[in-house]
């Protein structure tokens, strides 16, 4: 049982941190937050369960495809939802303009795949049972993605104007640097990982278009609590998420576990705005 | 102790007043009759879709007051709907606890609303405008769950019957009515907030939120004023929303019912009752007149607020001021008219600072600060960039707290974290870059500075009993003759936001006069100033203190300081340079080599 | 885009701007030549950095801005950079989460591979003392190291005209010197610079033209050799008076002699 709860809980908690983690690429690009996080998530199953299970291509290429589609709403995102607001005196309106268009994608999604969950294909032959490739997919998922970005960052001329960026995009941009473009690669890298994180855990969630307002609330708690661009906190906070959920599930049912969790994620939010780890490095002023 | 002078007695303005408040009441008494009379032309199909407008038309109001003037993005507000409906609901059928009257059923959800809304809406004062909405979201989804999981209570996924009115309310019109009389009474009251001057602090906290807590506006108390209120609303709507149903299941409360509510109020524009009324109004009809679109419904909606946020930067339904502003106008202002304005000023100690040190980070913004402003006097505070001019203002108006020191005024120190209480204290200031309200009108703006001199609560003005109207003849008066004061009074009708640079500064100065201000604390008032603007600002700031103000002026601006200060203090990288009389400061060699530098 | 002898290599006429609603220039008249240092003087809050803001493509302007015969008019910083005219801003901004390498790799980010390490080296070879630390992280470098390297990045495209915004903030007399005196190798190189400094003394002995910017508006232009400049630079200051002319000019040359006030950061 115990070991149910930790393989369920981790690999759940991996797909939260996936969210997260596409928030936070989001976030460093533009300093605001999107609300198509969790749809890239939900459309990560459906894309999948569509192209492979209903269309019948082989796994990999449905999963380049899934991808693909999503990167290209990450791009749609920025120049749609994003760029405009961004010149706006008003601070705000990148809250409902993202929301628009996460709704506009959600309602399609439900009116042309259906409201109801279908099931998402098995990716590797292999028998069901103890250590199922539902729970370690998403891990790998995981893992794959933080190594990937690491290796993005620390190696590539593009992962370190990316950094530039998040750091201080006033001086990025007066030394030349292209800003839009690299926003909307940006938006394009948060698209592919939101959408794998859905891909990856296509077999625990289903491709079920109502994934997506679930994802975007447990997406962004690992954001919230980890700190806002701070991918190792979402990590942490991720797994941690993932856990107390589904051990809350265990131990007092499906509905009583979501208020606990929404309690939870409250009081330390008004305890700790910053989140738990505190603000990532802010440029000084 | 209480600096306050008598407040000016309401003597004029009341007969334009009541002229332009008859123009704007004349949409509402045209869709007064206009529903009264609807029986008459519209079949039993329009009378619920009118019925459905009524009931959305109670949330939106109260939301309105959340979403359009508070400037809070409560998007799960459908949340509180739900409450309502079930709350009402289950009451009135009896399975839970006896069965109620549906009118007590109805009166309970109200404060279980109430309740709720002040819970969902508070944290609002502690996180960032996304954390906000998404804990609105997710309140939403968590209260749909619980609706579906809490079988014993809500009946699940199966549903719970809707509270039945009893005569005369119980036909389809008699229904109707009485929702109508409900949203009839939520205009009212919302548009008396509006017209209050909590409906004013509330624009203020949306869009010069640091204005709003220098004039003593408390955001927790307001906030928590329109959520508690906008909560008990939309749980009544709830109530009488289960009712037209018949029957309620949990699937009738989707995310598409607060996409939509929050529409309406953007369609209407923000600050605006009229607007939301008949964004909401058109809303509920819109899906009656495109069938077939029904199940696009949702996405359509989300379209449209797409376009809405990205098209439409402004309100749609402004129209005041439309007539084009005279070019090459001129600020005149009148000192004559501040000894009506700031009356006798009670006799008040100076405002102290006693070594005063405050560091960000690694710097020490201000090292060990010494100074005295006195009443009846222009206090000169100059330095180079850097110097700790503004931080030391920021410091008295309660902005940013020293670490060691002391501010004092008349001896007490003054509250730490405190800033909406300087304005009690009489302590006034202006801004660097002007913070007004831009959709609001001049005299709406600097009516903002004498929220504090208001004395009626927040439901007199919900009930526009005879305070609320006084307090607003009040300070309408006042803000007319600050107006006079700094020469602004011809444009005291128009949007603040077709202002030129000038002009706004000496608005904000207007508005710092509402506080009949012991000390007025202006934070580089000259920039952006013609020099003959600078003469007159000069002219007006030496009758403010004449009057008994005690006046800190921080400038960079070399000739208003040198023209006009009594005393003048001299800063460098956070200690004092040199202090004393114009001409002793003028030939100090250090403060050439810094002026220069 | 090969330009005449006589045309500047920058010129700007009747260029305004400001922010929002806020106008901080006006009618700004400017030029700057190949190879030719020039200082643009001011008081604080005349404008200085706004002007460079404009030039470089950060704010909105209108008037006319030519460079190299290119009009400027619409170009965003990348393509003002690409035009071979590079801004060093306010602050000795650089990114303190990337190793200096990186700082300079991001710097070249628009040039082709091959010539990147080429023209880092360049910029290396200027200041030794940056070189030395390419491999750590930027914050780990003191104020005048980063001073350093925000004009090494300035540096790497080779430009044709440098902006360099206040380089002398914060820094050590020292550290100043070295600065001003790469300044100095540059223009022989044949590079021009436009300088922003609040140090009167060391730009006018270092630069060939000067400008003074006061209120908005250009109220001096001068080569550094023409006579009685300190006192026509502090008369142009002080234009509005207040200021008695009999009691400030023992005052100001005292003044040019002394040491600066900024804190010492070394």
């Amino acid at each position: 049982m115990i070991g149910s709860i930790v393989s369920s809980g981790v690999a759940i908690g991996c797909i939260y941190a996936l969210i997260g983690i596409a928030y936070n690429v989001m976030f460093s690009a533009s300093r605001v937050f999107s609300f198509t996080a969790g749809t890239l998530g939900m459309l990560g199953g459906v894309l999948g369960s569509l192209f492979i299970a209903r269309m019948g291509m082989p796994v990999a290429a449905g999963f380049l495809l899934a991808l693909a589609g999503g990167a290209a709403l990450g791009i749609v995102t920025e120049i749609v939802a994003v760029r405009p607001v961004l010149k706006s005196l008003d601070q705000h309106l990148y809250v409902l303009s993202t929301l628009a268009l996460a709704l506009m994608i959600q309602q399609f999604t439900a009116i042309e795949w259906g409201t109801d969950a279908r099931p998402f294909p098995r990716l590797f032959d292999i028998a069901r049972g103890g250590f199922d490739q539902q729970f370690w997919l998403p891990m790998l998922a995981c893992a794959a993605v933080i190594v990937g970005l690491e290796l993005l960052y620390r190696h590539t001329l593009i992962g370190r104007a990316f950094l530039a960026i998040a750091e201080d995009s006033y001086a990025a941009r007066a030394l030349g640097l292209p800003e839009r473009r690299l926003r909307m690669a940006s938006y394009a890298l948060a698209g592919a990982i939101g959408t794998l994180a859905g891909f990856a855990g296509g077999e625990m969630l289903l491709a079920f278009f109502a994934n997506a307002p679930m994802l975007t609330f447990y997406g962004f708690v690992p954001v919230a609590l980890g700190g806002m661009g701070n991918n190792r906190g979402a990590v942490v906070a991720g797994l941690l998420l993932g856990l107390f959920q589904q051990a809350a599930n265990f131990l007092v049912g499906g509905i009583f576990a979501s208020v606990a969790v929404f309690t939870v994620f409250i009081i330390v939010l008004l305890a700790r705005p910053e989140g738990l780890a505190g603000a990532t490095f802010q440029r000084r002023v | 102790m209480d600096t306050r002078a008598t407040p000016l007695r309401p003597n004029r303005a009341q007969a334009s007043g009541s002229a332009s408040a008859l123009v704007a009441a004349l949409p509402f008494l045209a869709l007064l009759l206009a529903g009264v009379a609807l029986p008459l032309f519209g079949g039993g199909y329009w009378g619920v879709i009118a019925t459905r407008a009524c009931i959305y038309w109670v949330l939106v109001s109260g939301l309105n007051l959340v979403v359009g003037f508070a400037g809070q993005i409560a998007i799960g507000w459908v949340a509180l709907l739900t409450l309502g409906a079930y709350t009402t609901s289950v009451l009135a059928a009896g399975t839970v606890t006896p069965a109620l009257p549906p009118y007590l059923a109805l009166a309970i959800a109200a404060v279980v609303g109430a309740i709720f809304g002040l819970v969902v809406g508070l944290p609002a004062l502690r996180l960032r405008t996304f954390y906000f909405a998404i804990t609105t979201l997710g309140f939403a989804t968590i209260v749909t769950q619980v609706a579906l999981a809490w079988q014993s209570v809500t009946g699940g996924g199966v549903g719970v019957a809707g509270p039945v009115f009893p005569e005369p309310f119980a036909s389809q019109w008699g229904f109707y009515y009485f929702c109508f009389g409900l949203a009839a009474i939520c205009t009212w009251m919302t548009a008396n907030v509006a017209a209050s001057r909590f409906g004013r602090a509330l624009t203020a906290i949306r869009d010069a939120e640091v204005a709003a807590e220098a004039s003593g506006i408390s955001k927790p108390v307001l906030l928590g004023a329109v959520f508690t209120f906008s909560g008990a609303v939309a749980a009544v709507a709830g109530g009488l929303f289960a009712s037209l149903q018949s029957y309620i299941t949990p699937d009738a409360f989707t995310i598409d019912l607060s996409i939509l509510f929050f529409i309406a109020i953007l369609i209407g524009g923000r600050g605006s009752i009229l607007g939301p009324l008949l964004g909401t109004i058109l809303l509920t009809v819109l899906p009656e007149f495109a069938a077939p679109l029904v199940a696009w419904s949702t996405f359509l909606y989300a379209v449209l607020l797409l376009v809405i946020v990205l098209a439409i930067p402004g309100e749609i339904l402004d129209f005041r001021n439309r007539r084009s502003l005279e070019s090459g106008r001129a600020i005149i202002p009148r000192p004559d008219r501040l000894e009506r304005l700031l009356g006798a000023l009670p006799n008040a100690g100076p405002l102290t600072l006693e070594q005063v040190r405050l560091s960000f980070g690694g710097v020490r913004a201000i090292d060990g600060l010494d100074l005295e402003i006195r009443p009846c006097q222009v206090h000169g505070l100059i330095g180079p960039n850097g110097s700790g001019k503004t931080t030391t203002l920021n410091v008295i108006s309660g902005y940013y707290t020293q670490q060691s020191g002391a501010v004092r005024l008349n001896g007490a120190a003054l509250p730490a974290l405190a800033r909406h209480r300087r304005a009690h204290m009489r302590i006034a200031r202006t801004f660097q870059t002007p913070r007004i309200v831009g959709s609001a009108s001049v005299l709406e703006n600097v009516m903002i500075g004498g929220t504090v001199d208001g004395e009626c609560t927040f439901v007199e003005s919900l009930l526009s009993l005879p305070r609320h109207r006084r307090d607003e003849a009040m300070l309408r008066d006042t803000a007319l003759l600050a107006l006079e004061a700094v020469g602004l009074e011809r444009l005291a009708a128009v949007r603040a936001d077709r202002l030129q640079h000038s002009e706004l500064r000496f608005t904000e100065v207007a508005r710092a006069l509402m506080l009949r201000p012991a000390f007025l604390l202006l934070d580089e008032p000259a920039a952006g100033l013609s020099t003959e603007e600078i003469r007159r600002l000069s002219a007006l700031l030496l009758a403010i203190a004449r009057a008994g103000t005690g006046v800190l002026l921080v400038e960079h601006h070399a000739d208003l300081i040198f023209d006009i200060c009594h005393h003048v203090t001299v800063l460098n990288l956070g200690r004092i340079l040199a202090a004393g009389t114009p001409a002793e400061i003028r030939s100090h060699r250090e403060v050439v080599n810094a002026y220069l530098g | 885009m090969p330009i005449s002898v006589d045309e500047p290599l920058l010129d700007i006429a009747g260029l305004s701007t400001g922010y929002g609603k806020i106008g901080v220039l006006n009618g700004i008249r400017l030029t700057v030549r190949a190879s030719e240092v020039v200082a643009l003087l001011g008081p604080n809050g005349a404008g200085k950095t706004t002007l460079l803001r404009a030039v470089s493509g950060l704010l909105p302007w209108s008037g006319s801005v030519r460079f190299a015969g290119r009009n400027l008019a619409g170009a965003s910083p990348r393509d003002v950079v690409r035009a071979g005219l590079t801004h060093v801003v306010e602050g000795h901004r650089v990114f303190t989460q990337l190793a200096v390498l990186d700082n300079l790799l991001l710097a070249a980010y628009d040039l082709p591979r091959g010539e990147r390490a080429a023209r880092i080296e360049e910029a290396f070879a200027l200041f030794p003392e940056i070189a030395a630390k390419r491999h750590e992280r930027a914050a780990w470098l003191s104020g005048g190291q980063q001073q350093m390297l925000a004009v090494a990045q300035g540096l790497v495209r080779r430009p044709r005209l440098l902006m360099l915004d206040e380089p002398s903030a914060g820094l050590s007399p020292v550290l100043v010197d070295r600065v001003l005196e790469v300044v100095g190798r540059l223009r022989e190189a044949g590079t021009a610079v436009l300088l922003v400094e609040q140090l009167i003394e060391k730009a006018l002995a270092l630069a060939d033209r000067v400008y003074a910017l006061a209120r908005g508006s250009i109220v001096l232009e001068a080569g550094t050799e023409e006579p009685e400049l300190p006192r026509r630079l502090e008369q142009a200051y002080m234009a509005t008076g207040g200021w008695s002319a009999t009691a400030r000019l023992p005052i100001l040359t005292d003044f040019l002699d002394t040491r600066t006030q900024g804190m010492p950061d070394a």
